[in-house]
């Protein structure tokens, strides 16, 4: 007994002692950044102990059924849907030459731009009873068909059309910086195009695509605008009922915490099931992909394949909302609606920078730190975007709040004055409560880049005694690059097109486009909601046309 | 280590000095400026701005709004707690009204204009808050198909000749919770719950879209009458669509329960918050929007109905005739809300 006792002081002490060892600057930073980051979530966590509230019984019995199969539901389709457009037209566009490839790089990601209950009320709009299919039908004297859109396959197909992106942009970094020397070798072994892209491009896109693809699954159980209006009950819409219509916030933060189970076991699936591999490539490779030329009618074919996601994700809301937009013009347009563009613009410029920045120092930080289960803690930070914005919202209003209250008796204390809000309020909290939300917008393209960075070369650098920060910058920066500009990419179009965080969050002067096409279309005017949602999709294309140039040119 | 601590402790000394000399700065300018005014609003319609600015030019209050939903709005202030910087609230519905009231978060206000002008069921029965224009839950019927004679209550619809006719949205939309709250509040939870599921037995679909999209499908035949707010049959009159404007044309406004409880209405309204740091500004703005002249712009540009007696309703609204309106007090909504939504629950009315 003695015996076991003093081996088990024994090996306490060597793990204090190897923690001490192990422990450096990078750890201390690691646990910074995520502390930060996750501080709302725990907030909300910490909210458990309340347990729910009375009508959980009621939930469970009556809608806990139909959120489960529904949100399934959505997962599975779009989980297909997203695969096939992002993937296909990544491939593609790397690795063939066609007419208008360069144009629909960029055009592949605007997508993105229109946010998705947007996209959902523009479908409505063509499809419905006096929509545009029927007038278009209707003068070429053709019988009216109408397709209902508004039910569980359509939530599904809305939302891929317009969040494939996600996809599409991570794996094309992928293509673009590495597939060309595994697809020579691949040639010179004598193995076919397709035979190469289903046997060693697609596994080793693997990471890439599961990047892209979780983002996705996430906005997609974070949808609320569209599956509302196609009536379609999802968790997100029971939580916001349980919150709004039972009045219960504790219900409503327990469903968020099942959400946020079902994500992580998504998450942990997917990395279980790559347990073993690894995917690190000996050489940094920086020449550019070569594009196959082939002929004529291939390339008509290539090209037909590429717009169709275009036209459906981009060209048919936007012009849904431009014929909106026109009718709408003498009693909508104002102004300032450029000053607002120019507001969305900057915030969502300085979000973007932020949100990199933030999530580069977690992985390498995390990296640099040699603790284990530090390492495992910063995968923590993704989790925000897991859970609605509304309930993110108040993780963050909690504790900035609390903060806010000691600075004002302090200051109340020692000057006798009072005033206002420091932190809540002013655009400090709105910026740090977007990091938060979209920090795993961020982190999955990087991270994705970098596992790929074999740490042979960095290893070696810092071999010879140069420090972790210049070999950043003189090594793994130039290599993750594309990753980062991915991310700032998405990022930023997120944050354009971000709406509960901004309803709550911003302060009193400070407006988005996102809020005002949202005033408009929560008052059933969907038609007078087009022009603010096309200023969106207007100051989203500038810096995606501009970034998207920057990604593909070396 | 030492050394560190104390580089920390001097940052956090002179950070805390900036603070609070810029805390005096800001003192004696909040002084110079204190005429000013913090909205918190649901609505965000022009004519609301125009009137805002119209208050500001005539009493030299400024006016700063933030505009979100009233649940959101009602969650920020709880947790803003007694720092709170908002004066007023305004909502779209009476149903959250009486719920920033129980939780605390509204103060009642004595004023004679405000209690002079609006009738009293259209106010909080302590007074914690007040309407500002109704809107009125009506039956819109096909025209061709349906003789308004048919027609007579709410209840009637359950009836299995309206058997696969009914076009109404989700139970999550705020206005079929209040009309539920009200036919629990005038007849009993157990008739209002048989309520419930018969319609949704006679719906023509599975509840979806907004309440433009029921008049749409009845328009188009999927169903022949749907229950809407009249607010947005103004809008789908006055639509900019001529599509739309036709659904408009071919359907009829009937005004149910009219020998019986009267119309439901619902409201949009006031409250001055319990903390608010610029009360007496807060009455007056309130004061301002039941006036004939803010009453006149809400009716003229918003298809609401004015709460203001002495002001008439827009060209659109007069066509439809007046109607008498459910006279249960609205506080009432508010609290039957939650068993509204569970009633709705139960019944699958999704």
């Amino acid at each position: 007994m003695k015996q076991a006792g003093s081996s088990d002081i024994f090996s306490i002490k060597n793990k204090l002692f190897r923690l001490k060892r192990d422990s450096n600057r990078w750890s201390i930073i690691t646990l910074c950044v995520v502390f930060l980051i996750a501080l709302p979530v725990l907030t909300i966590a910490f909210k458990l102990f309340n347990g729910p509230g009375e009508s959980w019984t009621h939930i469970v019995k009556n809608l806990l059924g139909d959120y489960v199969s529904n949100s399934f539901y959505l997962l599975v389709v779009c989980s297909f849907l997203v695969f096939v457009f992002g993937v296909t037209t990544a491939w593609l566009v790397a690795r063939y030459e066609f007419p208008f490839r360069k144009q629909l790089e960029w055009l592949l990601i605007l997508p993105l731009a229109i946010p998705s209950y947007i996209v959902a009320y523009a479908y409505a709009g063509v499809f419905d009873y006096g929509g545009s299919l029927e007038v278009i039908q209707r003068f070429f004297g053709m019988e009216f068909t109408r397709v209902d859109v508004m039910n569980r396959f359509g939530l599904a197909f809305v939302l891929s059309i317009s969040l494939f992106p996600y996809v599409y942009v991570s794996t094309r970094a992928f293509f673009l910086n590495q597939a060309n020397n595994l697809l020579e070798a691949s040639r010179m072994l004598g193995v076919g195009e397709i035979r190469t892209f289903f046997k060693l491009i697609l596994p080793l896109a693997r990471p890439a695509i599961v990047a892209g693809l979780i983002l996705v699954l996430m906005e997609v159980l974070n949808d609320y605008g569209a599956a509302q209006y196609f009536g379609v009950n999802t968790f997100t819409t029971g939580i916001f009922r349980s919150w709004f219509s039972l009045e219960e916030p504790e219900t409503a933060i327990y469903l968020s915490a099942l959400l946020l189970l079902l994500v992580f076991s998504i998450i942990l699936f997917e990395k279980w099931q790559r347990r073993k591999m690894q995917y690190s490539s000996g050489k940094t490779n920086n020449q550019s992909i070569y594009r196959k030329i082939t002929n004529k009618r291939k390339q008509f074919l290539i090209f037909c394949i590429v717009i169709t996601p275009v036209l459906f994700g981009f060209f048919i809301p936007v012009a849904q909302l431009i014929y909106w937009a026109v009718l709408t013009y003498s009693s909508v347009f104002h102004y300032e609606f450029l000053l607002l563009s120019v507001q969305t613009f900057s915030i969502a410029f300085i979000t973007a920078a932020v949100t990199v920045i933030l999530a580069t120092l977690l992985i390498f930080s995390s990296r640099w730190n040699r603790i284990g289960f530090i390492k495992n803690l910063s995968k923590l930070g993704v989790l925000g975007y897991a859970i609605p914005g509304a309930v993110v919202a108040i993780g963050i209003m909690i504790p900035t709040l609390a903060i806010d209250r000691w600075l004002m008796d302090l200051i109340e204390k020692i000057s006798g004055q009072s005033f206002g809000f420091i932190i809540h309020g002013t655009l400090f909290a709105l910026v740090y409560a977007y990091a938060v939300r979209f920090l795993a917008v961020a982190y999955n393209p990087i991270e994705s880049t970098t596992l790929k960075v074999s740490n042979a070369i960095p290893d070696a650098s810092k071999t010879l005694g140069v420090g972790n920060f210049k070999t950043f910058f003189k090594i793994e920066y130039p290599l993750i690059k594309t990753g980062m500009l991915s991310a700032f990419i998405l990022v930023f179009v997120d944050v354009l097109k971000e709406l509960p965080l901004t309803l709550i969050l911003k302060p009193f002067q400070v407006n988005t486009l996102a809020v005002k096409a949202f005033e408009y279309a929560s008052d059933e005017r969907v038609m007078e909601a087009a022009i603010p949602s096309l200023f969106i999709i207007f100051t989203a294309a500038i810096p995606v046309v501009f970034l998207n140039k920057l990604l593909v040119s070396k | 280590m030492t050394k560190h601590i104390l580089i920390v402790l001097m940052a956090l000394v002179l950070f805390s000095c900036k603070n609070e000399t810029k805390n005096e700065d800001n003192s004696q300018e909040s002084k110079e400026i204190s005429q000013e005014i913090n909205v918190y609003t649901h609505r965000h319609y022009e004519a609301d701005q125009e009137l805002f600015k119209r208050f500001e030019e005539q009493t030299g209050i400024k006016v700063n709004v933030i505009n979100a939903s009233a649940d959101e709005l009602i969650q920020k202030m709880t947790l803003e707690g007694d720092k709170s910087p908002a004066d007023v609230l305004i909502t779209v519905d009476a149903g959250r009204l009486h719920r920033a009231k129980t939780s605390g978060l509204l103060q009642p206000i004595s004023s004679m204009i405000l209690d002079s002008i609006i009738p009293s069921h259209l106010m909080d029965t302590d007074k914690n808050w007040f309407a500002l224009t109704k809107r009125a839950r009506v039956i819109a019927y096909a025209k061709d198909r349906i003789k308004p004679e048919d027609l007579s209550t709410y209840q009637d619809l359950t009836d299995v000749k309206w058997n696969n006719k009914i076009l109404i949205r989700s139970s999550s939309n705020i206005y079929n919770q209040s009309l539920l709250a009200s036919i629990i509040a005038n007849e009993g939870e157990e008739k209002a719950k048989q309520w419930a599921e018969s319609l949704v037995a006679n719906m023509a679909r599975s509840p979806k879209g907004n309440d433009r999209d029921q008049v749409k499908a009845v328009a188009a035949g999927e169903g022949d009458l749907a229950i809407v707010n009249t607010y947005y049959i103004g809008m789908l009159t006055n639509s900019e669509n001529p599509e739309e404007r036709k659904v408009a044309e071919s359907i009829g406004i009937f005004f149910p329960n009219q020998e019986t409880t009267g119309t439901h209405v619902n409201v949009s309204g006031a409250g001055v918050a319990k903390y608010a740091p610029n009360k007496d500004n807060a009455v007056k703005f309130i004061e301002f929007l039941v006036s004939e002249e803010a009453q006149e712009v809400f009716a003229l540009s918003n298809f609401e109905y004015p709460v203001n007696s002495n002001v008439k309703v827009s060209e659109t609204l007069k066509k439809w005739g007046s109607f008498t309106e459910d006279k249960l007090n609205l506080s009432l909504l508010g609290e039957n809300n939650k068993k509204a939504v569970i009633l709705f629950d139960e019944a699958g009315w999704k």
